[in-house]
């Protein structure tokens, strides 16, 4: 499943990406992820990504790869987990692109999302929708965070 | 294989609301299980207590009173296309409980367990939306009525809060003027698309008219706009408006692509089967 998404931010390119890495700040803007950690600054992070379908529950430990920094304007980042509780594996390849444009920065949110096992039974169009907002939610979190901060 | 869990055997809608606000997500009402134990045996779900409701009084009866027909939500598939009650006051949801999936389920599958799970693809809250229905919810010590409209959230997701039961559902009763159908599509074990309509036809013009569309979508809807062009018109000028009626109830379907059809291919079977369940409701 493909996902893209762009956001508007009155903010300069430096604060849009020092909030970036500002890890906590940045995974509470990530809806349902939790228990955020550093395993190798820069490169390498845990965390549990959680989601709900109606009574379906998924809980992702997941890992957080960096596999590519251009300063400024573009990372791109692998995450992938396993509930095994219900049976199920999700991997997403995340790139996130910045462009400045007068007074704000474009953020471009370029997501594929796999999501392999028992939980695909509950529909590919019910998953793509769930992961659809679960991105939408994020973009604008990002941007409140970074608007609001002033 | 299903995991161990706790059957608790209320007595009283009471209880069993007590013990869902009690357990919280932990619990799960278990009716007919026809939707509910598939999904924990393939492990999707856990609980670790089901209430068992299936020997509750009172909510097994098909009734009659004072212009509305009283459905017990533990009325099963196969005891409503069978009632001779609702073969005659409402015969749109005979046919349609005729056609729920297949005998086991129908025997087994009650009408209130299929609203709560909220299947995207299941039949009958269309078709309610559709005849004005209302549900009935009953926690401790109060009863609400939800809209039909209102009751479908999103997909597998319902208006009931944590500790509300679904104890009945009240279809107003069509008058002699009444027509209404429900039509659905689909080429898997589930449709792909239902469309319901309903009407009063007085003098050869239409008024009171309700569209819904459902299984394409996360959740049936009601299509208001759809209505407006139909509405208070004779019946040739109402089929006239079915092409454009037809398109916008698709898009107000939410229509999903996966592997019962593309977005626009269940869009466009939303306007064959308008143009059709109004020709049926008509003859």
């Amino acid at each position: 499943m493909q996902f893209q998404k762009e956001v508007e931010i009155l903010a300069t390119r430096e604060k849009v990406w020092r909030f970036i890495w500002d890890v906590d700040r940045f995974i509470a803007c990530v809806p349902g992820c939790k228990d955020a950690k550093t395993v190798e600054e820069g490169k390498r992070y845990t965390a549990i990504m959680t989601e709900k379908v109606g009574p379906f529950k998924v809980e992702f430990p997941t890992t957080i790869e960096v596999l590519e920094r251009v300063e400024l304007t573009r990372i791109k980042a692998q995450a992938t987990g396993t509930d095994n509780k219900i049976g199920s594996r999700m991997k997403i390849d995340l790139d996130v692109n910045l462009r400045e444009q007068e007074n704000k920065t474009i953020v471009e949110f370029v997501a594929g999302v796999d999501i392999l096992g028992k939980l695909a039974a509950l529909g590919h169009g019910i998953i793509k929708r769930k992961a659809d907002q679960v991105l939408d939610e994020f973009a604008q979190a990002v941007k409140q965070k970074l608007e609001g901060d002033g | 294989m299903l995991r161990r869990f706790r059957l608790d055997e209320p007595e009283s809608v009471a209880e069993v609301s007590e013990l869902l606000g009690r357990f919280g997500d932990s619990a799960k009402v278990y009716a007919g299980g026809t939707e509910l134990l598939l999904a924990m045996k393939e492990g999707l779900v856990h609980y670790e207590r089901l209430i068992n409701v299936k020997k509750l009084k009172g909510l097994g009866e098909v009734a009659s009173d004072n212009g509305t027909i009283k459905i017990g939500a533990l009325c099963t598939h196969h005891e409503l296309e069978n009632s001779s009650l609702i073969k005659q006051s409402l015969p749109a949801l005979a046919q349609l409980e005729q056609n729920v999936a297949n005998v086991r389920v129908r025997q087994a599958g009650t009408l209130g367990g299929n609203l709560c799970f909220a299947e995207p693809h299941a039949d009958p809250g269309t078709l309610l939306i559709a005849l004005g229905a209302t549900m009935v919810a009953q926690k401790s010590s109060s009863k609400r009525e939800i809209a039909a409209e209102e009751f479908f959230v999103d997909a597998y997701e319902t208006s009931l809060e944590a500790d509300e039961v679904l104890c009945e559902i009240r279809v107003p009763t069509p008058g002699p003027n009444g027509r209404s159908a429900y039509l659905k599509f689909g080429y898997l074990e589930r449709p792909s698309v239902g469309v319901a309509v309903a009407f009063n036809l007085i003098n050869g013009n239409l008024s009171d008219i309700r569209i819904a569309v459902g299984c394409a979508g996360p959740a049936p809807k009601r299509v208001a706009q759809a209505e407006a062009l139909l509405s208070g018109k004779s019946k040739d000028e109402a089929a006239r408006n079915l092409a454009q009626a037809g398109a916008l109830a698709g898009r107000a379907s939410q229509a999903i692509s996966d592997l019962h059809g593309a977005q626009d291919y269940k869009e466009h079977i939303v306007g064959v089967l308008l143009k059709r369940a109004f020709q049926a409701a008509l003859s």
